[in-house]
């Protein structure tokens, strides 16, 4: 058996068979109630995969809880070759039935924690995809999709970030995010694993505060929301160096805190579609990323992100042609992000390619640039711009009392710019700005609501 | 404890985790994610505050339920019961 560290695995089962082989009795997963050794996981990987061989069933879903438990039956169903879909296991429960239906699961993992009975959304159709994972993506500019990821990717991905950010046997990578968003699962735990580290595994939300200064982890991945709440809370543990950022625009001020208090910080971009990330940052400054060696990252005429990777691309949406052919195109993922190579040669992400405006006069508008620029007189303040009628308008969190104040703060601004990129409108609703659950801001929801609500006033 | 008892033990705890909600009039009805200063990670820091509070345990999934402030104290009041 090789058992170098440039061996990409082939699956879950070679990655922990290669784990257990070299560092049998260091520790591989801890949580609330104990901890296991990488012999000891493989071990009960095996178990659940007993289990699932004589199961008959195909495709497992699973209500995931980011427990122990859930572990092994991921691990112990993919070795088993059953097709698997991870679910939220928060979502209304209508919505988990039709997902259900939609992923042609026959089993399901967590039904304990519903109040309806699911089995009758189980059985109905026939796996496309054995031994594949099928994850849901947020979806920031549409609803929902199942994205195809091999076992092979995810594990390329994961040796991705080994590559760029390696983890040692002694460190402990803290498992916060959620198993069923591809980052949470790429870079929460595969990472952890593949680079032999231990992974914790977090209590859930209610526990986000507490974690850290019960496992004492040296490394974290998370979502700029979540480390708002932590810094917040002053949460950090002592031994924490390395927190890896992704899922999500991230505030400035947040990586800048970080450094404050001595912990470095990598920011990650990358898609569900990509097996999660593509690139990372290295170096001081947090937005400009390395490509990873499984990725080819160039520019298309109008700067959006192309991305080719034999091994961590996506097979497809499921069961949705028509929709993987409208992105991926003769194995190039058309990502709809827009970016920039810096005279470093490292990538930078300068916002969507829906995101823009175009002008009667061709004259384009990034929507994020514009964003920033308004920042710089509305500090501390949660917006969004968005498109209406061709125009851009300022949809803000704030009370209607404060629109005078808001318009004072930016016509400095917009004397500055020509007529037809000044806000044309303000819209101000005290609620925070709707987001995925990785922070991202969901301006499509945004739009229905100013389009459905306001101009009906 | 009465509901009312409840419902001013809830508005105390929503204030001190959120203090951005302090000038907000928060009544049964206020719907939490859109008529109030309170986010995700606020509602998460709230929910842990009120179960320690109250010695009871709302499960995860109930926090998607929970729609008003209404809705967190009857939710409280049936684990109380």
């Amino acid at each position: 058996m090789r058992t170098g560290v440039l061996e990409r695995d082939a699956d879950f089962l070679a990655l922990l068979q290669r784990q257990a082989a070299l560092r049998p009795e260091r520790p591989a997963l801890r949580f609330a109630e104990g901890c296991l050794t990488y012999r000891q996981l493989l071990d009960r990987v095996g178990l659940e995969a007993e289990h699932w061989l004589q199961s008959g069933k195909r495709c497992l879903a699973l209500l995931c809880d980011g427990s122990p438990d859930c572990v092994f039956t991921i691990f112990g169903a993919a070795a088993a070759g059953l097709q698997l879909v991870l679910l939220d296991g928060n979502l209304p429960e209508e919505e988990i039935r039709r997902l259900l239906r939609a992923a042609d699961a026959d089993a399901l993992w967590g039904q304990d924690s519903l109040e309806e009975d699911m089995t009758p959304a189980l059985g109905g159709g026939v796996p496309q995809a054995p031994g594949s994972l099928l994850f849901f993506t947020s979806g920031t500019t549409g609803s929902a999709r199942a994205v195809v990821l091999t076992q092979a990717g995810l594990c390329a991905s994961a040796w991705n970030g080994s590559a760029l950010l390696p983890l040692f046997p002694r460190d402990t990578l803290l498992c916060l995010l959620p198993l069923n968003h591809v980052f949470g699962f790429v870079c929460g735990l595969l990472w952890g694993l593949r680079c032999g580290a231990c992974v914790a595994l977090g209590r859930g939300p209610r526990y986000y505060g507490e974690d850290l200064k019960r496992f004492r982890p040296t490394a974290v991945s998370v979502v700029p929301t979540l480390l708002g709440f932590l810094l917040k809370r002053q949460a950090l543990n002592e031994e924490l160096k390395l927190v890896l950022i992704g899922a999500g625009d991230c505030p400035p001020a947040l990586p800048a805190a970080l450094k404050g208090l001595g912990i470095r910080v990598s920011f990650g971009y990358g898609l569900t579609e990509t097996s999660s990330g593509v690139a990372l940052s290295l170096g001081e400054d947090p937005y400009a990323m390395t490509v990873c060696p499984e990725d080819r990252v160039r520019l298309g005429e109008d700067g959006e992100i192309l991305i080719e990777s034999e091994t961590c691309m996506m097979r497809g949406y499921y069961r949705d042609p028509a929709a993987t052919a409208e992105v991926l195109q003769n194995g190039v993922l058309h990502t709809g992000d827009l970016g920039r190579f810096d005279e470093k040669g490292l990538l930078r992400i300068t916002g969507r390619k829906k995101e823009i405006l175009v002008f009667p006069d061709g004259t384009k508008l990034y929507l994020p640039e514009y964003e920033a620029k308004l920042r710089t007189r509305l500090p501390e303040r949660e917006f969004a711009v968005l498109e209406l009628e061709g125009s851009p308008v300022l949809y803000l969190r704030g009370k209607e009392e404060e629109r005078g104040a808001v318009t004072a703060a930016l016509e400095p601004l917009m004397r500055e710019l020509p007529l037809a990129r000044r806000l044309k409108a303000l819209y101000l609703d005290p609620a925070p700005l709707p987001r995925t659950a990785t922070g991202k801001i969901q301006r499509w929801i945004i739009k229905q609501k100013v389009v459905s609500q306001y101009d009906k006033n | 404890m009465t509901r009312t008892e409840i419902y001013d033990k809830v508005l105390e705890i929503v204030h001190d985790c959120v203090p951005e909600t302090e000038e907000q009039e928060l009544k049964e009805s206020t719907v939490i994610n859109t008529d109030t200063a309170i986010d995700s990670m606020g509602f998460t820091l709230i929910i842990c505050r009120l179960e320690a509070v109250f010695g009871i345990k709302i499960p995860d999934r109930q926090w998607q339920k929970l729609y008003t402030v209404g809705d967190v104290v009857t939710a409280i009041e049936k684990r109380l019961k």
